[in-house]
């Protein structure tokens, strides 16, 4: 990395990690760095100081990943600074079990919406967000649908059913092998319909 | 004496809606006095989708997410994935791929000009872009075998060299358009009817617009120079010689109108310099065998100027065969909610689908 260029980057990076304890931040490429808070308390004073005092006014994006094998959803805020051109992604980890986040809608307007989407996909609740909870589904009564252990499969066949006229659909993997007398090759087995 | 107000239910399908969503209006008189916006109406789960797919089949159905620019969705996804894997484009595909975006942007514009003006009631103007957009259309079908999603912007560079005299029929195409923008400008901006519809409808309040995230040309509409092509350069964007319009305005919904029409010309300006400075060579670094190809524990945050603003992909690999996690945030997923539902108080009813054309509101891209 060219460490002349990364220079606004890297002050970033310092000026946060020395004034918060529980914040490990460094740069990832130019314009982009990333704070990891090991603790979810300080989610509204770490986003707040970014706004207020570093320039951060701008909320880009609020996304949700589900590590079901950590037993954790990480959450990731992102901000960008249009003096300074720089992304800043801010990542907290919670338990997947009664996952609870501070609410943030009163610092940006916006992230009702993304926080409205993630209660409903992934069932983080944000206490104190007023909104109506139906976003995108509608009578849902299912575990929510972004979770990793949620059977899709399962899910459409308990609920829909297949278009009548297809019952005599064929595999094709399966009618090549038969036609040709070849066997199916080891990688192509998993998407076969048996 | 209590004043009494209406619900006015404006979509899922409606003339003025641009796509399936709807906007639940409370009107007192002709005024709204509060909006919602619903979706729900479009969601295919391409989010989810994509957990169930490997990185080559993720790809085919990321331009599905919208049909007026598609080509934004396969650059992102293509730079987010190359980021994560280090992998290299050919110096030659990122030029390629600077005009097909360019190429998109202008069709988007175009498609624009028939919404805009058939939300005021002019509908000539819509049958004469729309026309003119079926000669980008064509070139795409040339370029890539389809004329609405390309799937041709995918990881490592592009699917295929330009065929032979492509070049020259580009530009031929940029010509005829820069001939005909001229024609617009007397029909739509020399208008009275689209002035007067346009002036003081929609206003955005300037100093409040980044901090609502407010992108593109709504942005740019306030009069705030901010383009991702130049505030966070991509492919060879930061080589080429173009300008973001500075507007002087109200931020209304005919500052946002100017916008375009800058940027349509800016947008040819920028296709010409790309076939006049394009490099020869490899257009494709190839990937791995799809079934096998697995892509390193990282994760991207990447983002395109499309025709609507930022369009911005959050991806996160966990080392497989598949995406961990695709994330899509559209323009619209801040315009069309929380922006239009603020915007419309106050507003005369019949302006609601005009103010919401001028923000370029995209449902799929709200509900991926």
């Amino acid at each position: 990395m060219d460490n002349i260029k990364l220079e606004k980057e890297q002050q970033l990076a310092d000026i946060l990690s020395s004034d918060f304890t529980r914040l490990d931040a460094k740069v990832i490429r130019e314009r982009r760095v990333e704070a990891v808070l090991s603790s979810n308390d300080i989610i509204p004073s770490v986003l707040l100081f970014a706004k207020d005092k570093m320039g951060y006014v701008h909320f880009s994006h609020m996304s949700c990943v589900d590590w079901l094998e950590e037993g954790e959803f990480e959450v990731v805020y992102i901000l960008w600074n249009p003096e300074e051109k720089i992304n800043l992604l801010i990542k907290v980890r919670t338990e997947r079990e009664n996952a609870t986040l501070p609410n943030i809608d009163y610092i940006w307007r916006q992230a009702n919406t993304y926080e409205r989407e993630i209660r409903e996909m992934f069932g983080i609740e944000f206490p104190g967000l007023v909104a109506a909870k139906e976003f995108i589904l509608e009578d849902w009564q299912d575990m929510p649908p972004m979770r990793r252990d949620f059977k899709t499969k399962e899910y459409v066949d308990d609920h829909f059913f297949h278009r009548p006229g297809r019952e005599d659909a064929k595999d094709v993997r399966e009618e090549i092998a038969n036609r040709s007398g070849e066997e199916i090759p080891e990688f192509a087995k998993k998407f076969s319909r048996k | 004496m209590r004043e009494e107000t209406t619900t006015i239910y404006l979509g899922p399908q409606h003339p003025g809606i641009t796509g399936n969503m709807m906007i639940k209006l409370q009107v007192k008189g002709d005024t709204v006095v509060k909006a919602e916006t619903h979706i729900g109406y479009l969601h295919r789960g391409f989010e989810k989708l994509m957990e169930r797919r490997n990185w080559l089949q993720s790809f085919t159905i990321v331009c599905r997410i919208c049909v007026p620019e598609p080509d934004p969705n396969e650059e992102n996804y293509s730079r987010a994935v190359e980021e994560i894997e280090g992998r290299e484009v050919p110096e030659r595909a990122k030029y390629i791929r600077v005009m097909v975006l360019e190429l998109a942007r202008i069709a988007s514009y175009l498609l624009w000009y028939g919404g805009q003006n058939g939300s005021a009631g002019l509908y000539t103007m819509g049958q004469w872009s729309v026309g003119d957009r079926n000669y980008i259309l064509d070139l795409f079908e040339e370029l890539t075998g389809g004329r609405v999603y390309h799937m041709y912007i995918w990881p490592g560079g592009v699917r295929r060299d330009l065929p032979e005299g492509f070049a020259d029929k580009v530009l031929r195409t940029m010509d005829y358009l820069e001939k005909r923008l001229d024609e617009y400008d007397k029909l739509m901006f020399e208008n009275s009817i689209f002035q007067q519809r346009g002036q003081g409808v929609g206003i955005i309040d300037p100093s409040k617009a980044i901090e609502w995230g407010v992108v593109g040309p709504p942005l740019r509409g306030c009069g705030i120079q901010s383009d991702v092509r130049k505030d966070d350069p991509y492919e060879v964007y930061d080589k080429l010689d173009f300008e973001v319009p500075k507007i002087e305005g109200k931020s209304d919904v005919w500052a946002r109108a100017l916008v375009r029409r800058f940027e349509i010309r800016e947008s040819i300006k920028i296709i010409r310099q790309v076939i006049e400075k394009m490099p020869a060579g490899e257009v494709y670094n190839k990937v791995p065998n799809p079934m096998k190809w697995i892509v390193p524990k990282g994760d991207a945050y990447v983002k395109t100027e499309s025709a609507r603003g930022e369009f911005a992909y959050y991806m996160v690999s966990d080392g497989s065969d598949k995406p961990r996690r695709v994330h899509v945030k559209g323009p619209a997923y801040v315009h069309g909610i929380s922006l239009l539902e603020n915007l419309l108080v106050g507003e005369n009813i019949a302006d609601v689908s005009f103010i919401m054309n001028s923000l370029g509101t995209c449902p799929p891209e709200m509900e991926r």
